[in-house]
C-alpha cells in the first residue's frame, strides 16, 4: 500500500467524520433554533440511546446456538441492577464480568 | 467537579475503547501497515465504525472518492448528536470545536445524560472528550504495537458499551417528562434490527425515530 494512497485516505475519512459532526453546528450558528429544534433537542437523546442498544446487537447470530442468550441475559442483569441500586460503574461492571464469563465459559 | 470524578464517569468508555482499539490496531497491523498508522487515524479520524470502514476499504484500495462516500454515510447518525447539543455548547469558546470533533457515541451518551453544573461546562465537556479519545488512541497504539503477544482473553468486554447504552437509556428515560418517545424508540430499534440490513440499521432507525418524532410532536407534548 502506498503512503500517499493511505495519508490522502486518512485526510478524507477525518474531513467526512468532522463534517457529520460539525453540519448542525454551521447551520444554527446565526438564528435561535427554533421551538421545534428544542423540542427534538429534548426527545432526542433519549430515542438515540434506545437505538445505539439495539444497534449494539446487530451481529448477534439470533439463529444460531447460543441464540443471543447471552446478550439477553445480561441486559437483563444490567436493567435489574440498575434500576435496583441506580450505581451505572456497578451495573455496567458487573453485567460485563457476568458476559466475558458467559462466552468464555458457559457458551464457549 | 474534580478531575476524579470527572475520570470516574468515562471509566466504562476505557473499559470499552482499550479493547476496541487494540482489535482496530490488530486489525491495522495484521494488512501490513505500520503502527504510526494506527495513531494518526485515532487521533485525526476518532471514529470506531468509521475506522475499521476505513481499513476496509484501503485493503480493497477503494478509490479517495468512494472513501469520503462511505465515510460520510456511515458517520451521518453523528448529525443527530450535534443537533441535540446545540444549545448545551452555545456559550463556548473555540474549544467547542475540540468537542464536537470528539463527539463519538461513547462521549455523546455521556456528555448528554449527566447534569453539568453550567459554570463547570466547558471545563468538564473538555476532559470527558480528550480522556475518551486518549482511551481510544492509547488502545489502537497497544493492539497494532503488541496486542498479539498479550495472554490474556478479553473475549466479551465490548459489552461494556452495551450495558453503558442499556444504563443511559434508563437514565435519560428517568430524566425525561415524556415517555412516548422512549416507547417509540424501543418499537423501531427492536423491530429495525431484524428487517434494516445491520450496516444501514442505524441510520434508518435514527431516521425513522425523528420523522416520528415531528409528525406526531402534537400528540408527543400533549401527553405530560
Amino acid at each position: 500500500m502506498q503512503d500517499s494512497y493511505i495519508v490522502a485516505g486518512i485526510f478524507i475519512a477525518s474531513l467526512m467524520t468532522y463534517l457529520t459532526r460539525v453540519l448542525p453546528f454551521v447551520f444554527f450558528r446565526k438564528k435561535e433554533p427554533s421551538s421545534l429544534v428544542r423540542y427534538i433537542e429534548r426527545n432526542m437523546p433519549v430515542m438515540i440511546m434506545v437505538v445505539l442498544v439495539f444497534y449494539a446487537l446487530k451481529d448477534v447470530k439470533w439463529e444460531s446456538y447460543p441464540y443471543g442468550m447471552a446478550e439477553i441475559i445480561c441486559i437483563g442483569v444490567t436493567i435489574f441492577l440498575h434500576v435496583r441500586f441506580k450505581n451505572a460503574l456497578l451495573s455496567i461492571f458487573i453485567a460485563t464480568i457476568f458476559y466475558m464469563f458467559l462466552v468464555q465459559a458457559v457458551f464457549s | 467537579m474534580n478531575f476524579f470524578s470527572i475520570f470516574k464517569m468515562t471509566i466504562p468508555v476505557l473499559m470499552g475503547y482499550i479493547p476496541l482499539g487494540m482489535a482496530f490496531g490488530l486489525l491495522l497491523s495484521s494488512l501490513n501497515m505500520p503502527w504510526y498508522y494506527a495513531f494518526f487515524m485515532s487521533i485525526f479520524i476518532f471514529a470506531g465504525a468509521g475506522q475499521f470502514l476505513a481499513l476496509g476499504l484501503f485493503a480493497t484500495q477503494a478509490t479517495i472518492l468512494e472513501i469520503g462516500i462511505a465515510t460520510f454515510l456511515l458517520n451521518l447518525r453523528h448529525t443527530f448528536y450535534g443537533l441535540s447539543m446545540i444549545s448545551s455548547l452555545k456559550d463556548f469558546s473555540w474549544k467547542k470545536y475540540y468537542v464536537i470533533f470528539g463527539l463519538t457515541d461513547e462521549t455523546f451518551a455521556l456528555l448528554k445524560t449527566r447534569d453539568i453544573d453550567k459554570k463547570d461546562r466547558e471545563r468538564v465537556y473538555l476532559i470527558i472528550t480528550a480522556l475518551n479519545q486518549s482511551y481510544w488512541v492509547i488502545g489502537s497504539i497497544i493492539g497494532a504495537v503488541l496486542g498479539n503477544i498479550l495472554p490474556f482473553d478479553y473475549k466479551g468486554i465490548e459489552f461494556s458499551l452495551t450495558a453503558l447504552f442499556v444504563v443511559l437509556s434508563i437514565e435519560l428515560y428517568n430524566k425525561s417528562k415524556q415517555h412516548k418517545p422512549f416507547l417509540i424508540a424501543l418499537i423501531i430499534g427492536f423491530v429495525g434490527l431484524f428487517i434494516f440490513p445491520s450496516d444501514k440499521m442505524l441510520i434508518l432507525s435514527l431516521g425513522l425515530c425523528s420523522v416520528i418524532l415531528i409528525l406526531f410532536r402534537r400528540s408527543i407534548e400533549d401527553a405530560r
